[in-house]
Formats: C-alpha cells, structure tokens, sequence
C-alpha cells in the first residue's frame, strides 16, 4: 500500500499536517470526518486489533477531557473537544503503527540530522520493553520476601527497593550497551546506510496535494 | 593473528592487577577454549584483543598487545572491531535494534560498506549462523538462544579475522547449546579463528584445539586440550568433566573429551579395568563430582531413603498443585500441572528454556493466580491469600540476585524482609549466616561481592522468615565451579536440617547431586517425574523436555548395557 511505501519524511509531514489541522477545527464533524478516514485506514492496513488494545488506553483519557469540557463550558464544545482528542492521537497512533523510528531516524539523518541523535531516539524506544520487563523481576523478587510492591499506598513508602535495584542496572545496561556499540563501530566516520531513503515523485505528489488540501480549508473554512 | 608480550593490566591507577604477565599468541584458525574460575582474568584479557582495553576502559596497560603486527596502543577500537570481532556475555545489551536484519546490517553500515555488500553479506552470515528465518523478528521477541545467534551473527557479518565469545553458553539450555556449537563449528572450518571463555569445559572442549587456563591473572596451562588435561587442571581451582575425572581416576594413557571416547578407551583395555571405572562412577565420583561428600553412594539406586528411612507414615505433604494451568496473552504458559510436594524432600523442576519453569513457581507464593485448579501452600489456597502471607511460608530466590538488593549492607539485605514481614528473630538470623559463612561478609555492600557471595546473600534474605519451602530459580546460572560447590554443601547441610527445597534449573549436573525427586516440565506440561536416573533413563522424554543426560549417566548407563550389567546388580 502507497502509505507503506511513502518516505518516512512524507509520513511526517502528513501527521503534522493533519495534527495542525485537526487542531484548528472547530465544528465537531471536522474531528468526525477525519477519524471516519482515518478508520478506514486503519481496516486497510489490518491494525484493527491493535487500534482496540491501544484504544482501551485512550478512552479513559478522552472520557474524562468530555467530563471537564463539559462541566466547564457546554455539551457540543465537549463532544468537539472529545472528538478531537480522538482524531488527534488516532493520527499519531497510524503513523507510528506504518513508520518504525529507525526508518523515520534514518531518513532524517539523510536529511541532515547527527545519526548520534536518530540512533539514542530509536534506541531509548527499544530499552522502554527492557525496562518494563526489569522492574516487573524487581517487584516479584521484592514481594517474594515480604516487601509489599503491589500498586497501592503501601508501595510509595517502599519505593527504593523498586528504584534502587532498577536504577543500578540501568547504569550496568548503559555500560554493557556502550561497551557493545564500540565493539560494533560505533561513532565511526564513513557510516553508509543500508537503505535509502529518497523523496521519490509520488512523496512530492502526496505533499503538494496535502499542501493545497490544508491551504483549501484554511481559506474556505467551512468545515 | 593476535599477539600479547609481557601484558599486565589494572582497571585503576592503583588497584592490584588483574592481569600478570601474559604472553600469549592466537595463530589464524585456531579454536582456542580460555578458561578460568570468575576472576581469574579470562573476561578482561578478551578485551585487550580489540582494543576496549585500554581505550574504552582505560587503566594501566603494560606490554604490548599486537593484532596484525600493529600495537592496538596506535589504533582506536573503529580500526579493530572488524578485524577482532567480540561477542558479549549479556544479550539484552548487545541487540538494540527493531529487526534482527538492523542488527546485522548495523556494524556493517558503520563499516561504510556500499549497500549491495551489506545485503550479501547479511544473507552470508544469516545463512552460516542458520537464521535466516529470523530475519524479519524483533530481537526482544526471540528466545536466549536464538539472541546468541543474531549476536553471533551480527559479528561474523563483519568477516573478523578473530570471534571473541564470553562464555557464549552461561545461558543456554541443551538444545540451544547445541545450535550454537554447531554455528561456531561451521565459523571455524570457514578459517576464522574462535577464542571462546568459559568456566565449565565440556561445551567447547570437542570442539577445541587449544585450551588455556587461568588462575589471578595469569596464564597457567596454555596447549592442546588432552595435554592439558593431562597436566590436571583441577589444582587451578578448574573444574574438569565427568569423562576427564572417570580418566585420571583409572590412569588412562590419553585424555579423553567426550563419552564416546572414553567408552572406547575403556572398552579397549581388558575388563577388570571395565570394572573398576563402573565402580569408580557409581560409587567415588558419584560422591565427589556433585559436591555431595557425605551422602553414600547408595542414593543412586535409593533416592529418598537417604534422610528418611523407610517409614509406615509418609512426611506430610506442604504443597498441592491441582491441575493448574495459566494464561497469559491468551497463550497457554502452564496446562494441567498437578504435583505434591512432601516436606523435607529436595525436588527439582527440570526443563528447558521457555518451558514455564519460572511461571510455575511464581504460583507457589501467589505472584501468580492459576487460570484455571488451585494452588495449596501449607493447607492455604493461595488464590485466597496474601502474597506476604504466602512468603512466610515459601522463600523464593530468584536467578538474578541484583533484582533484590538495595541496602548498603549484607546484613541489613537479609534482615529486611523478616522485618517486613513481622517475623524478625535475631537468633536465627545469626544462625544463618553462620551456616552460609556470610560472617565477614555482613558490613560489606551487596553490590561489591562476587556473583557466588551475592548468590549466598539471596539464598539467606529467602530464608530469614524460616519458610517451610525453599524455592531456588536456576541457582547455578553465572556461578563458577566453586561457588557451584559452596552452593552444593549448602544445600546438603540445610537438607540435613529437613528444609524442604525445590530446585528450578536447566543445568542438570547440578539437579543430579542435589535432588531425590525430578519434575519434568515441556512446554508448560510436566511430562514426567521420578528419581533422577529413571528420568534421564527415558530418552523420548528428555528428548521431547530438550535435555540432554548427564555424562555421568551417560557413562554410567553405557557401560552397565554391555558385560557389566551382571556386577552393576550384584552392587
């Protein structure tokens, strides 16, 4: 699908620019239509269940922004408001789901960005299961002798026994990492890249459209 | 290929030296096994070969360390890493990109090399490693073994000259072990030469053609691995294999490295030499390989009569599994586990990596909650109770003990969960440590002891609250000969007090000498249970469980098979 297929530095732009504009409207079907689309996209590229799990974090989030907008101002402003939360983060959720942070990191290095800065990014994404998965051993070992670390009040009060062991091996896991990324060249001069990111026509395509689409509705907003 | 003259090296400007006086040459092609207890050296002289040492860890370098005939002192680590190519001990920290396919490319691409070579060369060495199907996974999803691999892999698509590997195997499970055996076998009939550390031999000893030990940072024995053997390693502090043991006991003229060697040695001489080495793995070495000096022989055959003789009434029993099974992501991790565990008895829950080992003990305690049948611990259903509850009862050291520490001092380590748990009795506390020799030990800080002393404090923080089950997740992983053996005369002793034990390991060495009782766990199913040698006696059950018998059993059953079985009944 030509999504997949679009330069991670198309994918970008498109995010940001549906971002902005989903952020300007202000009739609440503007946040409809987009997230209509954007469900579409969502069945095309098969992440149904995906989006479900993912959206089981978000209606929470979205549920209590309606409460507050509600009870501060009005019922339509607060079904706008909710709709556009939705369609905001439904925007970011699609272009993380089709563009990995090595592709989007490796891309803008092409474009000029340190390939030191692309490469902590990505891999600050990678070490976030590592860590997940550490402080869950943490916790089983600490409750296994009696060390109440289930969520709860009774945690707060024992946080060092969760921070402390987390913390040393997160130095120790730096250390390891470093030492394993000099062994590979790392910081060497001369770094080709496997693959190349080019803008091909179809990017430039997709990004005059998009560009006229949003100077449209900018001009004859009656969305 | 690499040479070291007159090398010592120290991590700080003052600190004694951790290595002495090395001069070692490595030729092209060779397979060097580098072996040595913890701390002996083997780590950090594998990183002068590549230069880490002593530009990434600084130091003291004295002498000269040449790869090529150049002085790794002129040359940074970028100029090296693709000549003398290190493979790592802790996975997690080597892989950190979303494809095994990155990960592979990632050197390569650091190499500069044009995009056509990096896909050839990436296809090349996925190929020799036997990973291609891998390719398009994530590291994180993989299992230890197959992280080894891309780990491997990621390396040889460098075309080092030298694989440096630190103790590639400390992890790994029988079948897993084998793959990665086999993938460094196919790397060194390609020409490269493999410099591998380990501190226990039988691995990489068939493979090898050279075999160094250390001792203190110094080189002590250095030549072909059956004369090195011969020169009896075990005066280093070195641990050797059953085979090499059942040889020096019997005096053979040459050193045998695997089974089947020795089986052809011996079958060769005539048959009261036959008899004596049956005698000599039934009886003497039964006594000393597990570190089980004061047990009889006898256990072999009698399991569970050792401590407990023959009586009209059964211990009671202080933990019930009634066909537990467990999901997790609508996948299956634990079907239909029922077990009974009687007190005073010392199980071993034995099964490869990924078989639910783990997640099944974490139900003994409540961190888990069967899906499905009910857990009793002591008469308390434990979907019922409290995890803190639970804990008095069940003592559970996990594998990692860094998962646990976060006091400055052993003692306070070991109290703090008694404490917690409202259970703090000084007396007993003092009679622990006694019993663990952790009596110097008690100001020091937990995370400046050794991986044996460290596995020691986590052994006795288990037992503060006196739990009638002690639960031990794989005790031996990371833990060299003698912290294996210290652990070992622990065991014996606590057994000797009637503690109940369940062991949870793949290294079945150690579950041979320490457990009456195996439970054999494959893919969440136990598969089969009894005494250890009725266990590894089922070879379509080890084979299903991905284990591999021991060699004293291996030894054993093969040599009771031929004439031998008539004097093996009348012992």
């Amino acid at each position: 699908m030509v999504l997949f297929e679009l330069d991670p530095r198309t994918k970008l732009i498109l995010t940001l620019l549906s971002a902005a504009l989903i952020i300007m409207s202000t009739r609440w079907y503007g946040s409809a239509i987009t997230l209509g689309l954007l469900g579409l996209i969502i069945v095309y590229i098969r992440a149904g269940r995906d989006f479900g799990r993912w959206l089981r974090l978000v209606l929470p989030m979205t549920a209590f922004w309606f409460a507050l907008v509600w009870w501060s101002a009005d019922y339509t402003t607060a079904i706008t408001a909710g709709l556009r939360l939705l369609a905001l983060t439904s925007v970011f959720f699609v272009f993380f789901h089709t563009t990995t942070p090595e592709d989007l990191g490796n891309a803008l290095v092409q474009s000029g960005l340190p390939y030191t800065w692309a490469f902590v990014i990505s891999a600050a994404l990678q070490v976030v299961p590592i860590f997940s998965r550490k402080a869950q051993h943490i916790i089983d070992a600490q409750r296994s002798r009696g060390i109440p670390l289930e969520p709860g009040f009774a945690a707060l009060r024992h946080y060092p026994a969760l921070l402390t062991p987390l913390l040393i091996q997160s130095f120790q896991l730096a250390d390891d990492l470093a030492e394993a990324l000099e062994a590979r060249g790392f910081g060497r001069a001369g770094r080709t890249f496997w693959r190349d990111y080019r803008l091909r026509r179809r990017d430039w395509l997709v990004l005059a459209t998009a560009s006229a689409v949003c100077v449209g509705l900018v001009v004859f907003p009656w969305l | 290929m690499i040479e070291l003259h007159h090398v010592h090296y120290r991590y700080t400007q003052t600190g004694g030296w951790i290595l002495s006086d090395i001069n070692l040459e490595i030729h092209p092609g060779e397979y060097v096994l580098l072996c040595g207890a913890s701390g002996s050296g083997k780590s950090t002289l594998c990183r002068t070969f590549n230069g880490l040492i002593p530009h990434f860890h600084g130091g003291v370098l004295e002498g000269h360390v040449l790869v090529a005939g150049r002085d790794t002192r002129t040359l940074a680590v970028n100029d090296l890493f693709a000549q003398v190519g290190m493979v790592f001990q802790n996975p997690e920290a080597q892989l950190f990109q979303r494809t095994v396919e990155r990960e592979l490319a990632f050197g390569l691409e650091n190499l500069g090399l044009p995009r056509a070579s990096i896909h050839a060369r990436i296809a090349a060495s996925a190929a020799t490693v036997g990973i291609t199907d891998l390719l398009p996974r994530s590291p994180q999803q993989l299992s230890g073994g197959e992280r080894q691999l891309v780990a491997i892999a990621s390396i040889l698509a460098l075309q080092p000259q030298v694989l440096v590997l630190d103790e590639p195997f400390a992890h790994l499970d029988a079948p897993n072990v084998r793959r990665v055996q086999a993938a460094l076998r196919t790397i060194h009939r390609q020409g490269m030469a493999i410099i591998l550390t380990e501190h226990r031999l039988q691995h990489a000893l068939p493979d090898a053609d050279r075999l160094v030990v250390m001792q203190q940072g110094r080189i002590v024995l250095d030549g072909r691995p059956r004369a090195v053997l011969q020169a009896d390693p075990r005066r280093f502090g070195m641990h050797i294999p059953p085979v090499v043991q059942v040889a020096h006991t019997l005096a053979l003229p040459e050193m045998p490295l695997t089974v089947e060697e020795l089986l052809g040695m011996v079958d060769s001489e005539e048959s009261s030499r036959q008899k004596a080495a049956v005698d000599v793995v039934s009886g003497g070495l039964g006594r000393t390989i597990g570190g089980l000096q004061k047990i009889e022989p006898m256990r072999w055959t009698q399991p569970g009569h050792l401590h407990h003789p023959p009586t009209t009434t059964a211990p009671p029993t202080v933990l019930t599994l009634e066909k537990v099974s467990f999901l997790r992501d609508r996948l299956a991790i634990l079907r239909n586990v029922s077990l009974e565990v009687h007190a005073g008895e010392c199980l071993a829950i034995v099964g490869a990596n990924g078989a639910g080992k783990t997640t099944l003990i974490k139900h003994l305690n409540g961190l888990y909650r069967p899906t499905q049948g009910r857990v009793w611990t002591m008469g308390q259903a434990t979907h019922r109770a409290r995890v803190s509850d639970l804990a008095r009862q069940v003592g559970l050291a996990f594998q990692n003990a860094n998962d646990q520490f976060f006091t400055f001092q052993v003692w306070d380590e070991i109290a703090v969960g008694a404490h917690a748990l409202r259970c703090y009795d000084e007396a007993w506390l003092q009679h622990l440590i006694a019993l663990l020799h952790l009596e110097p030990l008690c100001q020091r800080s937990p995370y400046r002891l050794s991986e044996g002393e460290k596995k020691r404090v986590a052994v006795a923080s288990a037992l503060a609250s006196r739990p009638t089950i002690l639960v031990l997740d794989e005790p031996t992983a990371g833990q060299d000969w003698n912290a294996r053996q210290a652990l070992g005369d622990l065991l014996h002793s606590l057994r000797s007090q009637g503690q109940t034990i369940i062991l949870v390991t793949h290294d079945l060495d150690f579950a041979e000498a320490h457990a009456q009782r195996w439970v054999v766990l494959a893919a969440g199913e136990i598969v089969t249970t009894g005494t250890p040698w009725e266990v590894m006696a089922n070879a379509r059950v080890m084979c299903q469980a991905g284990l591999e018998p021991t060699q004293l059993f291996q030894i054993h059953s093969a040599m009771s098979r031929g004439q031998m079985v008539q004097a093996e009944r009348e012992e």
